[in-house]
Parts: structure tokens; sequence; C-alpha cells
């Protein structure tokens, strides 16, 4: 048994025969070529091109009518490629004026091309050097006269085992046969990972050198979820795959019963469930979850990593993406909150290293200091919100003043898109992140002034216990059970209920199922969490009655440590649910 | 649009849309459509540059290196160069007619 470890680029797992398609020795014969044989030469190059084209153009009707249009697209450009007059007429030269063989010329001018291109920089552009380099082979074969056994003769089921697979190699595949790829290199963006999504089969690439220890027909497994490649998996491994197809079936089956169920308690009452994103593809998720809506969208990945600041149009569009998967329900979209350090362009190097950035001039600081970051924003969320149920965050709010000004930014924002006539719902809700201990103390006041809470409870934790969760050394500090924690989530839900305006808790604590029966208890209805654990809080939920949570959060409020609130939690839900499926 | 053909010069400027950038199949499609006018010549360069490459040829668009959102320049001079310029602009802003995917 062989295990190989690479990087997983479409997740799954699979065990089936291998097939390995063969690595070609293409040697270039000669270098050079007599003045008398340069006419025929040339005509033999000419043949072959053609030969080659009248290739690609079958392919991609195969490829369209078989994958798709994307697919049957990339043969368009191969095809472009094998007529560019230019490339042409720098492979002819090569042989009439240095007097190459027609083979030499096409590697020397194509292997210049790849080369350029993988000079390009951004690794997308990069890996078309793969195509180059396929057109390079098809060439070749052409001159060479070889002959070669591609994928469209595959006749049963098999883990197809390459050094790289490049469109022509997978062109003529027949889906139904293939059950997954492993290439000894590429990347994320190689045509492998991008067929393998498209598929929706496993698949594993950059493996290194394999291709030797393993034969066509030989038993294999693709793991795309850890990046593995396992040759002759042995009985244990085999036995344990079997298993977890069965248990994954059967989580399926239960997670689809599931969906259809309310997050109910057992007297009747409805408990909202929501997601929180980062990426607009997860809305999708969450929807397919059951989600009841978007309780947290976290809005900075816009500006992280990109070198440059989002125009307003990146954000509309992210915006726009996300209130549209979730058809109607409600979405809370939480402003910028992340410290000026982290923002691309102007801000890099122009404050002096603070000292405490988490303290410093970040989220709705930063926003009020910047207010053309701010407004673009703010601009993008109104615009996006017309006829959607909206509601904006602002995060790390410490006074009402704070409060207060953004909330009269946002007004002035909209009086500016009313001005120059665009469309925007005037309707959306405004509401903060409960995370800075001032806000709890005076949690009444600002429940008075807001339309929603949204209780932070990470960060809040972290500013509370004055401990860095990131921090190992006191990491124990950091607990969603401290007595102060719990103190202060009734406070806040007290001055929410008080003044009718909807509170959930966001940060990681509620997607914790031991701490439902608290919450609940506490007053609460609505929790914010990662849409993987959706279906499991779903089933905890379930298991209680209202009355049943209120006794618990008093027991909890009553112990004076954390590790106690913990324990007692885990007893308790221990005996509510005792088979939770995860 | 019935347009005489006219020699001339026209230009434009269009944006990079499609998620990838100016990649091989759209790099494709602009070869194609300016080896449809043998007549009139074809260039485009970046806006904050001088250099341009020949539209009719893959390779050289290709190493425009283009990312989305990179604005460029087309220039046409010869035979109906108003009509390719516009048909290259209706490509940019259709996104090639590739999928959007993000």
């Amino acid at each position: 048994m062989i295990i190989k470890r690479g990087i997983p680029v479409s997740q799954g797992v699979v065990v089936g025969p291998a097939i390995v398609v063969g690595t070609e020795d293409m040697r270039v014969p000669e270098r050079t070529i007599d003045e008398d044989q340069v006419e025929s030469e040339i005509q033999r190059f000419r043949a072959a091109v053609e030969k080659v084209c009248e290739d690609i153009s079958v392919n991609q009707k195969i490829a369209s009518e078989q994958i798709g249009a994307q697919a049957g697209a990339i043969f368009g450009a191969h095809l472009e490629m094998a007529r560019d007059p230019k490339l042409m007429g720098e492979i002819e030269s090569q042989v009439t004026l240095n007097f190459n063989t027609p083979e030499f010329a096409a590697s020397l001018v194509l292997g210049r091309y790849a080369k350029l291109f993988e000079e390009l920089g951004d690794r997308y552009f990069a890996e078309r050097a793969h195509d180059v380099f396929d057109l390079e082979k098809r060439i070749l074969r052409n001159l060479l006269g070889q002959h070669r056994e591609d994928l469209g003769n595959l006749t049963a089921p098999a883990l197809v085992l390459a050094h790289n697979l490049t469109p022509s190699e997978t062109a003529q595949l027949d889906r139904k046969y293939v059950l997954g790829f492993a290439t000894e290199v590429g990347g994320h963006t190689s045509h492998t990972a991008i067929l393998a999504g498209a598929l929706e089969i496993p698949a594993v690439v950059g493996l290194g050198s394999f291709l030797s220890k393993v034969t066509s027909g030989e038993m294999v497994m693709i793991d795309g979820n850890k990046g593995l490649l396992i040759v002759s998996p042995d009985e244990n491994i085999l036995a344990s795959y079997r298993s977890s197809q069965e248990e994954m079936r059967i989580t399926a089956e239960k997670r689809e019963t599931l969906t259809a169920l309310p997050p109910e308690t057992t007297d009747g009452t409805r408990i909202k469930i929501m997601g929180n994103v980062e990426f607009p593809e997860e809305a999708k998720l969450c929807r397919q979850r059951g989600a009841d809506g978007i309780g947290l969208y976290r809005t900075e990945f816009l500006y992280l990593g990109k070198g440059k600041q989002p125009t307003e149009e990146d954000h509309y569009q992210a915006y726009c993406e996300v209130i549209e998967s979730m058809a109607g329900d409600p979405v809370l979209i939480r402003t910028l909150d992340i410290g000026a350090d982290k923002i691309p362009g102007e801000y890099e190097g122009l404050y002096p290293e603070e000292n405490n950035p988490v303290l410093g001039l970040r989220s709705i600081r930063l926003c009020l200091y910047d207010l053309p970051l701010f407004q673009t924003q703010l601009r993008a969320i109104l615009r996006a919100s017309i006829d959607a149920d909206v509601g904006i965050m602002f995060p790390l709010v410490s006074s009402l003043m704070e409060f207060r000004q953004a909330r009269m930014i946002v007004r002035e924002t909209m009086e500016d898109l009313e001005e120059q006539k665009i469309p925007f719902n005037p309707n959306v809700k405004i509401g903060m992140m409960v995370e800075v201990p001032s806000a709890v103390m005076l949690a009444e006041e600002f429940a008075r002034e807001v339309d929603f809470f949204s209780i932070g409870t990470n960060d809040l934790i972290q500013y509370t216990l004055a401990a860095d969760r990131s921090d190992p050394s006191v990491a124990k500090l950091f607990s969603s059970g401290d007595p102060s924690i719990l103190k202060m989530l009734r406070m806040i839900i007290n001055a929410a209920n008080k003044q009718n305006i909807p509170v959930s808790v966001c940060g990681q604590m509620s997607s914790d199922p031991k701490f439902i029966s608290l919450l609940i208890g506490l007053g609460l209805r609505q929790i914010s969490v990662t849409p993987q654990v959706i279906s499991e809080l779903k089933q905890v939920i379930r298991s209680m009655s209202v009355s049943e949570a209120e006794a618990i959060a008093e027991k909890a409020l009553t112990l004076d440590v954390a590790r106690n609130v913990e324990s007692f939690l885990r007893g308790e839900l221990h005996k509510m649910c005792p088979d939770l499926i995860r | 649009m019935n347009i005489m053909s006219q020699t001339g010069t026209a230009q434009s400027e269009v944006t990079v849309n499609t998620a990838n950038g100016l990649h091989l199949v759209p790099c494709s499609r602009i070869a194609e459509l300016a080896r449809s006018y043998p007549a009139c010549e074809i260039h485009i360069r970046r806006a904050e540059a001088t250099t341009t490459v020949d539209a009719k040829t893959i390779f050289d668009l290709m190493t425009l290196g283009a990312l989305q959102g990179t604005q460029l320049i087309l220039e046409a001079r010869g035979d109906a160069a108003d009509e390719v310029i516009s048909k290259l602009v209706d490509l940019f802003e259709s996104d090639f007619g590739l999928e959007n995917r993000n």
C-alpha cells in the first residue's frame, strides 16, 4: 500500500480501479534539415497543423455537448492559438531560415510562449502555459505520427491518474466512467481542478512523482477532502471507507428530515436561527440548511488581501448576491470591523505602530474618522436593499455618541442618494453589535435608540475578562460560561425585551449546543450561527421547553465560576439530547 | 446598423470585467474578431502604458496579463475601423458571452 499526499482540489472520497493516462516520450528526434528539404518540411508542418485544427474542432464539439459551453470555449481558444498567424510565421521562419526541423521549431517557439505566460505573475495566467504545452504536444504528435490512448476509450468506471491532465486529454471523456482524478503536478487553478469541480468528483493534484508505482487496473483511493492518493488500500482503510460512506448516507438522510422541521421548543416557542456568513457563496449554504436569514454578514473580506480598497460597485455586487440568495429573508450587514492597519491603500504606514490595535482606530471609529470610506459601504448597502429586509449593524459601539453619529451619517447618505435620484431602501433597520462592556452597562439607554441588538460574545468576553482568546497562555480565562458574562447577557436581553427590540447572539457561544438552553432561558429568541451547525442546534431546541430552559438559566446564574457553569450545562445537554447528530 | 466601411481611425476605452481577467478564452474571441478585418490594423494597450499589442494574435493578447478591473485602450486603423472597434466594445461589455462565475 502506498499513501501519497497532495493538494485537495475537489472534495469527496472514491475507491476504484485506476487508469494511468500514459506519459508519452516526446523526444524531438532531429534538430536540423538540409536546404533542399525546406519546401517539403514546410508542407509537412502545414499538413500537421491542419490535422491538429480538425482534431481540436472535433474535441470542441464533443466537450460542449458532454460537459458544457465553458469547456467547449477552451477548445475554441486552442483552435485560435493553432491558427495564429504570428505563431505559424515564427515556426516557419525557424524552418526556412535556421534549417530546423518543424518538430524542433515548434517546440522552441511554443516553449518560449509558455515561458512568457508563466512569467505573467497571476496564477491563472501562468497555468495557461499548460495550454501552450498541450498545443505543442498535439503538433508534435501529428508530426511524429504517434497515436495515443485517450479517455474516450474508457468502458468502465475508473479513477484517472496522470502526470497532468490537459484539455485535449480530457476532451473525450465520458463522465459516466470517470470517478476521480489524481495528478503528479498541478494546483488549484489547473485544468484538472476546474474540470473536477465542474463534474463534482474528487481530485488531488501536485502529488509528486507516483505514476511509476501504479499500473492500470490497480485499486486506488482518491481522498479529495484530505488530499490523499492511496494505491492498493489495505482492508482496514477500505473498511473504514465503507463505514464512513454509510454514515454519511445516514446523516444526510436524517438531516433531510430535520431541514423540514422548524426550530421550535416542545412548548411551541419558535426560535429563529440565522446564519453567519463571510463570503456571498455561503448565503446559499445557509438557505439550504434552513436558516431564517443572515444574522451576521461580515464584510471584511472585501477589504482584505486585495491590495486595493473595494469600490462602491464591489460592495454593491457582493451585497446583492447575498440578499438575492436569501430571497426575502432578513439580512443583517455589519459595517467594516477591522483596524486601519488592515485597510489597503493610503492607511498603510500612515499611523504609528499602535500598542493596542484591538483598542485603537478600528471598526466604527475608523468609519467615523474616514467618512468617504464609511459612505462608500453605506451607499452600497442602501442601494442593494431595495425591496429587501436589511439591517445595518455597527460594530464596537462604545458610546451613545458614537451610535448617534453613525446613524446620522446613514441619514445623510440617504439624503445624498435621494438628491442624486439613485434608488435605495429608506426603511433599512439600524442596529448595533453589543460587545463593549460600556454598551452593556448602558443597555437600557441604547435599547431606546436602536432597531436591534446583536450580542458579539467573542469580543464581549475578551473585553470583559481582559483576556486575548488567541493567546494560549490565557486561553483558559476566556470562557462563554463565565458568571460575569451570564449576568451581562441577562442585562442586555432584559433591556431589549423591555423596549421590544429583537436581540440575538452571533458569537461562537450560540453555535455551542450546551449554551442554547441557557440563552433561551434568559429570554433570547434569536441566534446567529455558522450554517454547519444549524441542524444540530435545531435538534437541541426541539428537545426542550421554555420553562425547562428558564430553570436551567436560573440555576446557572447561581454558580460562581466558569468551570461549574460549563459542567452543569454539559450535563443538562446530555440529559436533554443523549444522541445528538453533529 | 448599416455603415459604409470607411477607412480611418477609431478608438475606445474598455474595462475588463471577467472574473479571471483577459484570459485565454476572451483573448481568443478578440483575436478571432480582429482577424476577420484583414484590411484594418488593430492594437490594444493598457490605459497607462504606451506599448501596444497586435489584437490579431492571441499570444500577444495574453501577454497583456490584464486582470479584472484593468482599463484598456483599443485602437484601429484602416477599413471599417469604426465597425471593428464597436464590435470589440460589445465583446468586452457582454463579458465575451461567458457565464459570470464568481
